[in-house]
């Protein structure tokens, strides 16, 4: 070895690890799908008057809140197979990967709830009551009148979330699993391992750029949003 | 292999003995991470060219990238980069066994300090400018108008994002095992390798973080109410 660090090594490994770059979408995207559905099962409980119901799910997420990622990553892997074994079932052979994803989706829902739930709380109870009044049922109030507006609330929220998902979903090599990071550390190890920091700053840039992109999707939305927005009220 | 009560209970004390270095780390990169992110937040908010640039892409990155890679950029840039360094000359110390400490202390410290950053820059431009001028009016000097005027209201604005920081990073100090760390996450690993008790292990280290969080969550509650006070005197 003649130079301690090599520059053009990082842009060599950016196009090896980005191989495993469908992976980490796939986990954060189906991730982000089924922590949605679970969200906003978990904001319906919060919003019931109920305290036994609303105990249970602000329970829920302030265990996910108090707790790190990486450790709730470890008890699904370790802990899901043991319970669901005690019904029965067999999981030990399923891919690394499903467990990646119920962990996340799991931690996801959480954060999820209380930006819908505090998205809901702030659209205007008037609009509400304007769409019960004119004869729409509860359903149609809140699929037409409510998550319209209370989706734009929580765009903000919602863009942080998904980078911090995205940065999550390193862990999940941790399990085995070989995601960008993975991918980064194997090819790291090549070599009797010199050129390790090369690959993690090459893998640091995928996720860097990742989150840019992400940001301006987030800025784009909301600025078209807002043009919008300013358009129809000019148009009155 | 059922879950092992038994064995959970036993293992708790253990694993409670890595809360002490948790809480080390998780401290110290917040106190210095609060004095590097007033100097970021004051290169941006004065628009100082330059430094302003840089301190815009060192929070982008920061916040960009995974804290795991940070630790390995860390982890095996720093030694590279004193090797470097004496190799050239500038250094002499001897860099042989840089303790792990340093390295996880010295990537929690740049990643709270450019999370803090943000929240500091928002809590200063959330103060008045009339509160400065008038500070300049009475004859306060810089130093002193952002020390006695500025800050105490900024700190009100800021403390429940401060709050959130300290929390993230109190968690995820948990990867601090990958540069060899012995906190929390590290002495349950061990704990549960003896009798391959993963489950109940994790379980105890789950139990003890939300404690932790649980504990710093309300304390920083109880510290806003003490530091809304003032907003209660009426003149």
């Amino acid at each position: 070895m003649d130079k301690i660090f090599d520059v053009t090594y990082i842009f060599h490994s950016i196009p090896l690890i980005a191989k495993a770059l469908p992976l980490t979408l796939f986990i954060m995207i189906l991730s982000l799908f089924f922590g949605l559905i679970l969200g906003l099962l978990l904001t319906a409980m919060k919003l019931k008057n109920n305290i036994i119901i609303n105990s249970i799910a602000n329970g829920y997420v302030a265990f996910i809140r108090g707790t790190p990622p990486l450790l709730q990553l470890f008890l699904v892997f370790y802990g899901l197979p043991l319970v669901v074994h005690s019904i029965g079932i067999d999981i030990n052979d399923w891919d690394k990967v499903v467990f990646a994803i119920i962990t996340f989706s799991l931690n996801s829902s959480a954060f999820l709830s209380e930006v819908m739930r505090s998205a809901y709380l702030a659209v205007d109870v008037g609009q509400r009551e304007a769409a019960l009044s004119i004869g729409m049922n509860t359903i149609q109030t809140i699929t037409r009148v409510i998550i319209p507006q209370a989706f734009v609330i929580a765009v903000p929220n919602l863009g942080n979330l998904i980078i911090s998902l995205l940065k999550e979903t390193s862990y999940v090599f941790t399990i085995g699993v070989i995601d960008i990071l993975g991918k980064a550390k194997l090819i790291g190890a090549n070599g009797y391992g010199v050129r390790q920091l090369e690959v993690y700053i090459g893998v640091a840039f995928i996720y860097w750029a990742i989150c840019l992109i992400i940001e301006k999707m987030i800025s784009l939305y909301e600025h078209m949003h807002t043009s919008k927005f300013l358009k129809n009220n000019a148009d009155h | 292999m059922a879950f092992d009560v038994q064995f959970a209970i036993k293992t708790f004390p253990t694993i409670l003995t890595g809360v002490p270095m948790t809480l080390f780390i998780t401290m110290f990169s917040i106190i210095i991470g609060l004095y590097i992110g007033l100097l970021i937040a004051i290169c941006r908010i004065n628009e100082i060219p330059i430094l302003k640039t840089i301190a815009a892409v060192y929070v982008s990155f920061i916040r960009g990238t995974p804290i795991l890679i940070q630790l390995y950029i860390v982890f095996y840039g720093v030694p590279e980069l004193l090797t470097y360094l004496q190799q050239s000359g500038v250094l002499t110390l001897s860099t042989y066994g840089l303790p792990h400490i340093m390295i996880a202390l010295l990537a929690f410290t740049m990643n709270a300090s450019a999370y803090l950053s943000e929240n500091i820059r928002s809590a200063l431009n959330s103060v008045d400018k009339g509160q400065l001028e008038a500070a300049y009016s009475i004859g306060m000097t810089s130093s002193q108008s952002l020390r006695r005027i500025i800050i105490p209201q900024a700190l009100v604005v800021a403390l429940p994002n401060f709050s959130n920081v300290f929390l993230e990073i109190a968690k995820d100090t948990s990867l601090a095992f990958s540069v060899m760390i012995v906190e929390i996450m590290a002495t349950a690993t061990v704990a549960a390798s003896s009798g391959y008790r993963y489950l109940e292990a994790y379980v105890d280290a789950a139990i003890i973080y939300f404690i932790v969080c649980y504990i710093f969550g309300k304390l920083f509650v109880f510290l806003e109410n003490r530091l809304k006070r003032y907003k209660n005197i009426s003149l």
